[in-house]
């Protein structure tokens, strides 16, 4: 078992845990995830890893209680055990010299970005971070983010900037960015990718379809990146944001709607 | 479940509609046990609900007793319900705090001859009604303001006609053609028919006109890049080779036509100078030039074929005959073949025209696709045509000058890109798929939209005049009026749950989802037509439907199908199935087999959706918990939604819940997905009585089982 050692309440329905997961918390690096199974009847969550600390044996992840598994994971206390935490899974994002660097992060993954930002400052980068979240009370981490970057803005609505579409185009045309990261939902990444694309900047988006292993054996979260499929689990979760299938990925995401909200009414109703 | 019971001052309004729910129903029984239902602080019964005395009644009791919810038991929404709508308005509440049932064509009309459980069932009915009542919201059907101003894309004839008719009732009218001149396929030809008029001089008053008109913007050699809005105001961007232009306009007309498809590979085309197409031959009619003295007209080229392009392009058998006709005027001398697989000269004037070639001495020979006639180059570069006439069982071996290949008209690029624009869907044969092939002939699905010539699919050009004049009526309806009434039935998100996956967007067949400025879903109130496919896609549960959201369409469904503590059950043992019937189709359906009196066990309870694609596991597996034995969902014909594919999806979860309903232990079979139209009521009456049967067979749910009963209560029993 691996024992949740800290837990947060995050803004609406994202919890903050750190678990004493020693062996991950020593190899993890910024890109990579966990795939975590709560009990012996666990669905196998995919979560990206937003921290590590050796010194005290933990990993820290971010998660959002959207369906099933993860509000079962979120009833989990101090103290309480998580039945698997393999990792660290998938590759990590390479983090060397790029000069100017944009980090762009919708809803849950705040930490993620962060972690990564501060890895890539720790290299030389000069780092500018967006936050994106749906209004105010959904927005975390905003002053360790002002902190550990040169510059960090939060996007809440459409105030002047025009949104965040308008907040990153404006960005991108002023600074000379060699590279933009993004880590969100689907059609944020995505919008994101576009501007980038546009301005030729190259960007990394960081994708999450539906994972069982994670290590590559059952295809479940392939990915056609360039026109060849690729796994998101051991070929990413990072890829080249110009070159990503966005349409087919759509699509396939959409594709266990059906059972997802069989689980959740279950699970509502205490039946599962 | 929220611990909100919802309002308590619901009016219930019981119709005897004379003695057609009255023979059956016992109304003051029914009045009585109304007046049980908590909530419900006021019942009356009437004769006859809709005349100007009950609607009075209605009026004054929502006045007199502080009414903020009205049921009214009786016949049919779907004919009734904006009438009584109305009245509640009137009367200062908002219209959508009403809710109809049917326990005439539902209930009365079908069970007649089981008078007990017919009246058990309007109790349930009634119960229904109630709580879905309880827990509506006002809901607000917005206007919005539209455009004097349309787009018509494609300046052929069904477009300049169109365009002239829109300019003629005094809108502006941008005409779009990406060719440098106009008049579309028709400027091709030599003559048209039938008649065999001169197709410039055809053209010429058209085209005069439009130019002539200050009303209409003709923008040649230019393209639609972009679209965005809806109904009212549609930003178009026109791009006119490196210039754009941005033009907002209140309707769109598709009038791209089509282009004859080039028969390459076909019959030595391209590598003979003698085989030529049917353009090619006009072209060469026009400028005179000379005709050999045989001449081959080869039908159904790259058409009704066994795959690919399966479809008959309609007009290439009246081409044919027409320049056969001309042929043989020109010299009678000629000789000239039609060699066809399938003729089709159908109607006055085609007929006619069939016989006055045959008069003049066009011989037509018949081929089958199995034996197609074949082409060969003789040693002095003559053409050979080979084809065995099925008629005379012979073998011919001609030697035709010229080889004319009558292929079939196609989509072309420009509007395979337009449709990506508009976001309207085409059909397997690539033409523009119109919203109903008979009702709405000429609409798009999405509204403000609308079609007509050969764009829809291969005409003539009577036939295109024809729609390019509906289509500008259809167009005109909201240019003339300024505004349209958006939906109030529509989508509705909870910013809060929602976690941008954009399931909704991708799920949504009218694009009504857009984008906040932080990338978040929202819904477009003017593009949605309030299916509810977006709340069944959303996977937490972010997404509603208003007049049917979860919260009230789940108390009704409770209502109809749990006894009530004051009413006796008659058949306790007796299975119950409850029916999730789509408005536009089996709840239709279920009224016309009313109207035919068609009985069908009155175990059967119908809940009325928008869509069988708004039918959630949600429901399903309320009606199980709450005491069905069986469940339905109904949805329209596969290519026959309302919504473009909203009971594709339906079939897809019903798969999925089978699966869920089987693990569970409950059984997959009692959940049944039924597809059929309005005009099945047969179909819909056998149905139920089938599926009731089977379920019948399967005996009563144990609603004690683990697959109803959560651990917590379970360790509560033990304790």
């Amino acid at each position: 078992m691996y024992q949740v050692t800290e837990k947060r309440d995050v803004p609406p329905n994202i919890k903050m845990f750190k678990v004493r997961a020693p062996a991950v918390s020593r190899k993890a690096a910024p890109g990579q995830f966990v795939i975590v199974r709560t009990d012996e009847r666990g669905e196998r969550i995919p979560i990206t890893i937003a921290g590590a600390e050796p010194e005290e044996d933990t990993v820290t992840v971010y998660f959002a209680e959207v369906g099933a598994s993860t509000r079962d994971l979120g009833r989990l206390g101090e103290g309480d055990g998580i039945l698997n935490f393999s990792g660290p899974l998938g590759n990590a994002i390479p983090v060397k010299g790029y000069g100017e660097v944009l980090c762009v992060a919708g809803g849950v993954f705040q930490g993620v970005n962060l972690y990564l930002a501060k890895a890539l400052r720790g290299e030389g980068n000069r780092v500018t971070c967006v936050q994106v979240a749906k209004g105010m009370d959904h927005l975390f981490l905003v002053d360790e983010a002002r902190e550990a970057c040169d510059e960090s803005y939060a996007v809440v609505d459409d105030d002047e900037g025009g949104g965040l579409k308008g907040l990153v185009a404006r960005l991108l045309d002023e600074k000379k960015m060699s590279r933009v990261f993004t880590f969100g939902p689907v059609p944020m990444q995505r919008a994101v990718a576009e501007l980038a694309s546009a301005r030729g900047v190259p960007s990394s988006v960081n994708l999450y379809p539906v994972m069982v292993d994670g290590t590559g054996m059952c295809g479940a979260c392939r990915v056609t990146v360039g026109g060849a499929t690729r796994f998101a689990c051991i070929d990413g979760p990072e890829f080249d944001g110009a070159s990503v299938d966005f349409d087919e990925l759509t699509s396939r995401l959409r594709y266990y709607t059906p059972q997802e909200k069989i689980a959740m009414v279950l699970n509502e109703r205490g039946v599962i | 479940m929220s611990g909100d019971a919802g309002s308590s001052r619901v009016g219930v309004f019981l119709c005897s509609c004379g003695t057609n729910i009255g023979g059956v129903i016992d109304i003051p029984r029914l009045a009585e046990s109304a007046r049980k239902i908590p909530g419900v602080i006021y019942v009356e019964a009437n004769l006859h609900t809709c005349s100007s005395e009950g609607i009075a009644h209605i009026k004054e009791a929502i006045r007199a007793h502080g009414l903020e919810r009205v049921v009214v038991a009786a016949c049919t929404p779907r004919t009734h319900e904006p009438l009584f709508m109305a009245a509640v308005e009137e009367a200062g509440l908002n219209r959508y705090l009403f809710q109809m049932v049917n326990i005439r064509e539902h209930d009365s009309w079908v069970h007649g001859r089981e008078r007990e459980s017919a009246n058990e069932k309007a109790e349930y009915l009634v119960r229904m009604a109630v709580a879905k009542a309880r827990f509506l919201e006002p809901e607000e059907e917005r206007e919005v303001e539209v455009a004097g101003s349309a787009l018509v894309v494609g300046a052929g004839v069904a477009g300049m006609t169109a365009a002239l008719n829109l300019a003629g009732k005094g809108f502006q009218v941008y005409l779009i053609e990406k060719e440098a001149q106009t008049g579309g396929l028709v400027g091709k030809l030599h003559t048209l028919f039938p008649g065999g008029r001169d197709a410039r001089e055809f053209l010429e008053p058209l085209v005069e006109a439009v130019k002539g008109s200050d009303m209409i913007q003709l923008h040649l050699g230019s393209k639609v890049a972009k679209v965005e809005g809806s109904i009212g105001s549609f930003a178009v961007t026109i791009q006119s080779g490196s210039n754009t232009l941005t033009a907002e306009v209140g309707a769109i007309i598709v009038a791209t036509g089509a282009e004859a498809l080039t028969p390459e590979g076909y019959y030595m085309y391209g590598s003979h100078g003698g085989v030529v197409t049917q353009l090619e031959l006009e072209e060469r009619l026009r400028l005179g030039s000379p005709i050999p003295p045989t001449v081959a007209f080869i039908q159904c080229v790259g058409s009704m074929e066994s795959r690919g392009r399966t479809y008959c392009s309609r007009v290439c058998c009246g081409v044919s005959l027409k320049n056969a006709v001309h042929l043989k005027r020109l010299d009678a001398s000629r000789e000239v073949y039609i060699l066809y697989r399938d003729l089709q000269a159908s109607g006055v004037e085609l007929e006619a025209l069939y016989r006055e070639a045959l008069e003049a001495g066009v011989k037509f020979v018949n081929y089958v696709p199995e034996e197609q006639p074949k082409v060969a180059v003789g040693a002095d570069n003559s053409l050979h045509l080979a084809v065995h006439d099925t008629l005379q069982g012979a073998s011919l071996d001609l030697q035709p000058g010229l080889v004319v290949l009558a292929t079939p008209l196609v989509q072309h690029d420009g509007g395979r890109e337009l449709a990506g624009a508009l976001r309207v869907p085409l059909t397997q044969d690539g033409f523009f798929l119109e919203a109903h092939p008979k009702m709405r002939p000429v609409d798009f699905a999405s509204d403000g939209i609308y079609l007509c010539g050969s764009a829809h699919s291969p005409k003539g050009v009577a036939e295109s005049i024809t729609q390019g004049l509906a289509a500008a009526s259809r167009a005109s309806i909201p240019l003339t009026r300024g505004v349209v009434k958006a939906e109030a039935v529509t989508a509705v998100l909870d910013p809060d749950k929602c976690v941008g996956c954009g399931a909704c967007a991708s799920g949504c067949a009218f694009d009504a989802i857009e984008w906040t400025p932080v990338g978040m879903p929202r819904v477009n109130e003017t593009s949605c037509k309030g299916c509810g496919v977006c709340a069944v896609e959303c996977p937490v549960g972010a997404m509603q439907l208003r007049y049917f959201k979860d919260t009230q369409l789940l108390p009704a469904v409770r209502a109809a199908l749990e006894p009530a503590p004051w009413a006796c059950e008659t058949h306790p043992e007796r299975p119950v199935v409850l029916v999730y019937a789509c408005r536009w189709c089996s709840y239709a359906a279920a009224d016309f087999a009313g109207v035919m009196r068609l009985e069908y066990p009155a175990n059967v309870r119908i809940v009325l959706v928008p869509c069988s694609g708004r039918v959630d596991f949600s429901h399903i597996y309320q009606g199980f918990s709450s005491g069905a034995d069986g469940v339905v969902v109904a949805g329209c014909l596969k290519g026959q939604c309302h919504y473009v594919d909203g009971n594709v999806l339906a079939e897809r979860r019903i798969e999925a819940a089978r699966k869920a309903l089987e693990v569970l232990g409950i059984g997959g079979e009692r959940l049944d997905m039924f597809f059929c139209s309005a005009g099945m009521p047969r179909d819909f009456a056998q149905h139920m009585r089938d599926f009731t049967g089977r379920v019948q067979g399967l005996g009563r749910v144990d609603r004690a089982a683990p697959a109803f009963t959560s651990p917590e209560s379970q360790d509560a029993e033990v304790r």
